[in-house]
């Protein structure tokens, strides 16, 4: 690891850039995964007195505008120079927190659906802005060579807490709790941002060149010649990507509507069930860590393919064995589906958090990682809500639903799986082999 | 209620009897809880649980397998009994008119009860003599000292690339191996319970035991250069004899022991597959980003 290197040369500043870029990922993405994917359903849902139907659709809208926006100002930040200048990401950083402080705060007194809507309108404004700022500061705070280690840190860091920490799934408990943590990381990001404070001023400055450096700036899959954001080998992996987040969504919306599957796992009253699946997480995110670091990215793809194909087929078998013979099926489903559906996730979710700024150079990241998280991540998120909301009004069945996500994984891994295979056909054909 | 883990393998080991002796499995009737009189039976019979009676004044036909919960004969069964588990009790004029096989649970007939044929199957797990434990590491020693000499001898580039792999690439080839290992192995047995994936599942495991094999005999490779011994064929079969005694003797020591023995064994399973099984020599992709 060059953190190792840094640590022997007692450079801190780069040292405490790592801590600081874990830290706001780690807590930027526990915010996503609670607050924003399960509290709103709740505060839509029981408060608002939506249908869950309502809220989804909603929801949606709250994926696809946050695209705009993340694309949007991606954009901008490339063209004015902003993805190169660090103090005006923190600033744009403050006022992203900022707005979500008070978003959290406010969240529990919705009642009514215009301010559902305005609060979601706000919202994605947030998250659009607070994708290509944060994942654009990579290229500032961690070396190339690390990550994978990184990204692993922050997938650990958020899922273990995800799911240790013993939160109701209701939007006070999400709210009484991030206000409380959100406080004091706003407050250091104000003296940080306000570039009045000496000792943060002269940290900044010691951070904002890193860029430059060989082992910082340009992102390990544009060497040696850098990624052109209309080429193949940008959109390969968005559309990958795309397929990665939607297969998951596709499948995760219906499991957690599905009492059987969630009461063992994520919702389970036993609190080693929690352990047992943040410790999963953990494992899943450094095997994905250290995969990233060792190989190429079509195979992680490959293997993200191949776990969520192994974890939906354990899902179907178990509602195949229930709907076969129901005098086997028992209130819970078996702990290995849930822990597999764990693995897969921390695994992708670590390629996806050192991905994007692998495939950018400083004068791309702000596009390049608007494009790949808003659209990879959320338009895959906002679409996958939509087949699920048409399968609910068509009365899909569950087996029906997870075979088609089943489907579509092992449909993905095969493509992958035949396209690598053609590729090396191709390149073996160019050469010539095969003459006399 | 039935336990599934307990009972789902004797059902599939019910079913191939079943498909065996020729009987259609889609013909066959399970029960699983609850208590239960039976007046006919289409083809087949599986108690995996509950209890099940045959009563006093009726007689049915077809063959049963008991694989959990209880199985009462006041009647009489016109068929074979098969006992995989749980308990068969033929009560005093009960009567199976064709065989009672027990394999494994409790089986208890009346004196005033008539059953055709009786068969007990006897598993007795004993202790292997000192002498077939040491004859079964001597066989397995020779089989990979012989393998490890003779690919030291005609490929040691192989043998090369995966020792090197273990060597310098420890971390990367244990994550491999663990992950690998712990998701095929789900899987296979996941495939097995299919019954049609069976033969792949069968294979899947053969190749795992002979990725096993080929890492143990890279070890013996690694152990052998550290031997005092000029020929690198003979070092090598010495290498993989002397680590099959050391892995096993490793494993009799509880806790550290086997944590050591896995931790050398997932190392070794991922350095023969990321080195192809050594046909490649492994490089890590980002191996020149250093600054």
């Amino acid at each position: 690891m060059a953190l190792f290197a840094f640590l022997r040369r007692r450079e801190w500043p780069t040292v405490l850039g790592y801590a600081l870029f874990v830290t706001l990922l780690a807590a930027g993405y526990y915010y996503n995964v609670t607050f924003v994917q399960l509290g709103l359903l709740d505060l839509g849902t029981r408060l608002v007195g939506m249908s869950e139907a309502q809220v989804s659709a909603w929801m949606a809208a709250l994926a696809l505008l946050t695209l705009a926006v993340a694309v949007l100002t991606g954009m901008t930040m490339d063209r004015r120079g902003w993805s190169k200048n660090l103090l005006v990401k923190f600033r744009l950083l403050f006022g992203v927190v900022a707005l979500q402080f008070l978003l959290t705060l406010v969240a529990p007194a919705v009642r009514t659906v215009p301010a559902f809507g305005a609060w979601i309108l706000l919202g994605s404004v947030a998250l659009g802005v607070g994708i290509p700022v944060t994942f654009g500061m990579t290229i500032d705070f961690v070396a190339v060579a690390d990550r994978g280690y990184v990204a692993a840190a922050i997938t650990a860091l958020a899922y273990f807490a995800a799911n240790v920490y013993p939160l109701e799934w209701r939007v006070e408990a999400f709210s009484a709790v991030m206000v409380a943590a959100m406080l004091p990381g706003l407050v250091a990001l104000g003296v940080v941002a306000s570039g009045r404070v000496g000792p943060a001023n002269r940290l900044v400055a010691r951070l904002a060149d890193q860029h430059e450096r060989r082992a910082f700036g340009v992102g390990r899959f544009c060497r040696p010649a850098r990624v052109p954001t209309r080429s193949f080998a940008f959109w390969g992996p968005v559309v990958l990507m795309f397929g990665v987040f939607f297969v998951d969504s596709l499948g995760f919306l219906r499991i957690v509507e599905t009492p059987t599957f969630v009461q063992s796992a994520w919702q389970s009253p036993d609190f080693g069930d929690h352990l047992f699946l943040g410790a999963v997480h953990v494992l899943g995110a450094l095997v994905g860590g250290v995969l990233y670091t060792n190989f190429d990215r079509n195979w992680l793809f490959l293997w993200v393919f191949g776990l969520f194909s192994l974890t939906h087929l354990f899902y179907t078998t178990d509602v195949r064995m229930a709907a076969w013979l129901p005098g086997l099926a028992r209130g819970a489903s078996s702990p290995l589906n849930s822990a597999v559906y764990a693995v897969a996730v921390s695994f992708y979710t670590t390629l996806n958090f050192a991905l994007w700024p692998d495939l950018s150079t400083p004068e791309t990241v702000g596009t390049h990682t608007a494009i790949g998280v808003g659209l990879a991540g959320w338009l895959a998120t906002f679409l996958s809500t939509a087949v699920a909301l048409y399968f609910e009004t068509a009365e899909v069945t569950l087996l029906s639903h997870l075979n088609v996500v089943n489907a579509l994984a092992l449909a993905l891994f095969t493509a992958l799986v035949a396209s690598l295979y053609l590729r090396r056909l191709l390149a073996a054909a160019r050469s010539g082999g095969g003459g006399r | 209620m039935a336990d599934p883990v307990e009972v789902l393998p004797l059902l599939v080991v019910a079913v191939l009897l079943m498909t065996a002796s020729g009987q259609q499995v889609e013909q066959m009737e399970v029960v699983f809880d609850g208590d239960r009189e039976v007046a006919s039976v289409s083809d087949a019979l599986v108690v995996g649980g509950g209890t099940v009676t045959v009563p006093a004044d009726e007689s049915v036909s077809g063959t049963v397998y008991v694989v959990g919960g209880d199985f009462r004969v006041a009647g009489e069964v016109d068929g074979d009994v098969t006992q995989l588990a749980g308990n068969v009790s033929v009560g005093d004029g009960g009567a199976i008119s064709g065989e009672l096989r027990t394999i494994a649970g409790d089986a208890a007939v009346a004196d005033g009860a008539t059953v055709g044929a009786r068969s007990t199957v006897e598993f007795v797990q004993r202790e292997r003599s000192t002498a077939e434990a040491v004859g079964f590491l001597a066989l397995q020693a020779l089989v990979l000292a012989l393998a490890g000499g003779a690919l030291a001898r005609r490929r040691p580039a192989l043998l090369e690339n995966v020792a090197d792999s273990v060597v310098h690439h420890s971390v990367v080839s244990g994550v491999v191996g663990a992950f690998t290992g712990a998701t095929a192995l789900a899987l296979f047995v996941f495939m097995a319970f299919t019954l049609i994936l069976i033969p792949v599942s069968f294979f899947g495991l053969a190749v795992g035991l002979f990725t096993l094999a080929y890492a143990y005999v890279v070890y013996g490779y690694l152990v052998g250069r550290a031997l005092p011994i000029d020929r690198p064929d003979l070092a090598s079969a010495v290498g993989s004899a002397v680590v099959v005694v050391a892995a096993d003797l490793l494993g009799r020591v509880p806790l550290v022991g086997t944590a050591v023995q896995g931790l050398l064994v997932v190392t070794g399973l991922g350095a023969v597959l990321v080195t192809y099984y050594g046909f490649r020599e492994f490089e890590p992709a980002l191996a020149d980003l250093e600054e």
